[in-house]
């Protein structure tokens, strides 16, 4: 690229410089939209501080953000509802990550499995397919019928949530597979262990990477469900709690946690496909 | 020597009609000799590739390479597809190294000897580039090399010049001549161009569709002589040439008809 723009530059008429064109385009045509996002974050900040400054709202609704700023700092040092923030968020991350792992440990397998037999698929489909477009907060009764109100009802609460959609995904994943490629391998004289490992599992890690994402969103969507089960500790319980006492700047800080760390897993879960599959999307 | 003994092929096609794919066709690949099945879609010839390469099975008759019946695909038969068919994640080397992974052999020296195929497809330069760097025709020179790097007995290859402009077919058509000369494989090649049937073919099967068969075969030398040193312009010249091209035609053409009014 940029030896063609500087070989325009030498070859360049002397005089004011040539207009530049480009093709025209349809919808983004993959030009950057941070600087007009920046710009709305602004203007909503703005919006907010003016709007609490002026008394508009009662700060019941809206704590304004010199508040949740204070009462940010006020959670994180001396905490809220017998544990500091770092507590709080220690409690949920390590649900949402041991939640992950179990989920990902039994989903990629079975997904693999049912992408390329049969009978994996005959006898796991019928579940999967009842399950789970069911709400968590539905079988969130059964969970503490059956499991009590511990840290595993709350863990297999969201490591039911998060399996499907590993699970569909990996699936997905080995049924996209082309033909040829498998094909090639087995002309080569792969064994079906060697055309799995060197042409199945590379090509559905795309599919099994995006499904792992969907499951992070779905886990932190469920978390504040499943802290609801008497949890003492965890940033959703303290939104819950916070509610109950109508502080809603604490209310504000867990949300703005849980929204700064749902886009650090996701800003980390783009890094890992870039780093594992740096081949996807091209050629 | 690959023997094809009587081969049919019925499969049922959309809407459970009886596709009638191939009608005992015969034919023998000698070593060092190139068959080229020359005809129009859906006359059979992929899918008699297809069965060669194990792919596909028989409804009736026989494959044997060296007098063993082949049942499934296996490195004795190198196939170059027509999409080219790379790992994506692997650069040109790794690829071309695909089949010896497989066969067992240590990194380094699968990949010695990867480079060294690499080399004879004149694409040395490559070996660490990713697949999505390099052109259609530089992608089929890998697909080639990645087939011939477990030296199998015969070569597959599936209208693999097809998806190519002119000129690189041209250039790939002499690469594969030149390494026939080399290598003397047994090579088995599908086209719908009949010019690419005459200039590589030591034999050329006209196949007509429904029921896929074999209309018409000519045994040529065109190919020997351009491994020798002739040209393919003086051979394109010739008045033996251009009366084949029109007989090849006229009979592709008269087998396509009567195949349509089936």
């Amino acid at each position: 690229m940029s030896v063609t723009v500087s070989d325009a530059r030498v070859s360049a008429p002397p005089g004011p410089p040539p207009r530049l064109v480009r093709p025209r385009h349809h919808g983004l045509a993959g030009r950057s939209t941070w600087p007009i996002s920046l710009l709305s974050i602004v203007v909503l900040g703005a919006a907010w501080e003016l709007v609490s400054r002026y008394g508009l709202v009662t700060p019941l609704f809206l704590p304004s953000p010199g508040d949740v700023g204070t009462q940010l700092i006020a959670v994180a040092t001396e905490g809220y509802a017998n544990a500091t923030l770092a507590e709080h968020l220690a409690a949920s991350l390590g649900r949402i990550v041991s939640a992950l792992l179990i989920a990902a440990a039994m989903a990629i397998p079975l997904g693999l499995a049912m992408g390329l037999s049969r009978w994996a698929k005959g006898v796991a489909d019928p579940i999967i397919e009842f399950y789970w477009p069911l709400p968590p907060l539905a079988y969130l009764p059964l969970m503490i019928i059956w499991l009590g109100i511990g840290e595993t009802s709350k863990v297999t609460l969201l490591t039911l949530a998060m399996f499907a959609p590993i699970c569909l995904s990996a699936q997905a994943g080995v049924r996209g597979l082309s033909a040829e490629r498998i094909n090639a391998a087995l002309t080569l004289g792969g064994t079906r262990l060697q055309v799995f490992r060197t042409v199945v599992l590379p090509g559905a890690l795309p599919d099994i990477l995006t499904g792992l994402r969907i499951a992070i969103g779905v886990g932190w969507s469920t978390l504040v469900a499943a802290e609801l089960i008497a949890a003492t500790r965890g940033i959703g319980f303290m939104i819950m709690s916070a509610a109950q006492f109508l502080a809603t700047d604490v209310v504000f800080v867990g949300i703005g946690v849980i929204a700064a760390f749902a886009f650090l897993f996701s800003l980390g879960m783009r890094l890992l496909e870039r780093w594992l599959v740096p081949w996807h999307g091209r050629g | 020597m690959l023997q094809i003994q009587q081969a049919s092929v019925f499969f049922e096609g959309g809407g459970g009609r009886l596709v009638h794919a191939l009608d005992r066709v015969s034919v023998d690949i000698a070593e060092n000799s190139i068959v080229v099945a020359l005809g129009a879609s859906g006359c059979g010839k992929s899918t008699l590739l297809n069965a060669i390469a194990g792919f596909m099975p028989l409804s009736e008759g026989a494959i044997l390479l060296d007098g063993v019946p082949v049942t499934r695909p296996g490195a004795d038969r190198g196939v170059v597809f027509q999409k080219d068919a790379l790992l994506p994640w692997r650069n040109v080397v790794d690829n071309v190294a695909l089949g010896l992974e497989y066969a067992g052999i240590g990194r380094r020296e699968r990949r010695e000897r990867a480079r060294a195929i690499l080399r004879l497809v004149h694409l040395a330069d490559f070996a660490e580039a990713e697949p999505h760097q390099l052109s259609g025709g530089m992608r089929q020179r890998v697909g080639l090399a990645r087939a011939l790097a477990t030296d199998p007995k015969v070569l597959l290859m599936d209208e693999p010049f097809g998806a190519l402009d002119s000129l690189t077919r041209e250039q790939m058509q002499a690469l594969l001549i030149e390494i026939w000369a080399k290598t003397a494989k047994q090579i088995f090649f599908i086209t719908h161009s009949i010019e690419e049937a005459i200039l590589l073919g030591t034999t050329v099967l006209v196949m007509s569709p429904r029921p896929g068969r074999v209309v018409e075969r000519r045994e040529l030398d065109y190919v020997r002589r351009l491994a020798g040193g002739d040209t393919v312009d003086a051979i394109r010249a010739e008045p033996g040439f251009v009366r084949l091209h029109e007989d090849l035609r006229r009979v592709l053409h008269a087998g396509d008809a009567a195949g349509r009014l089936q």
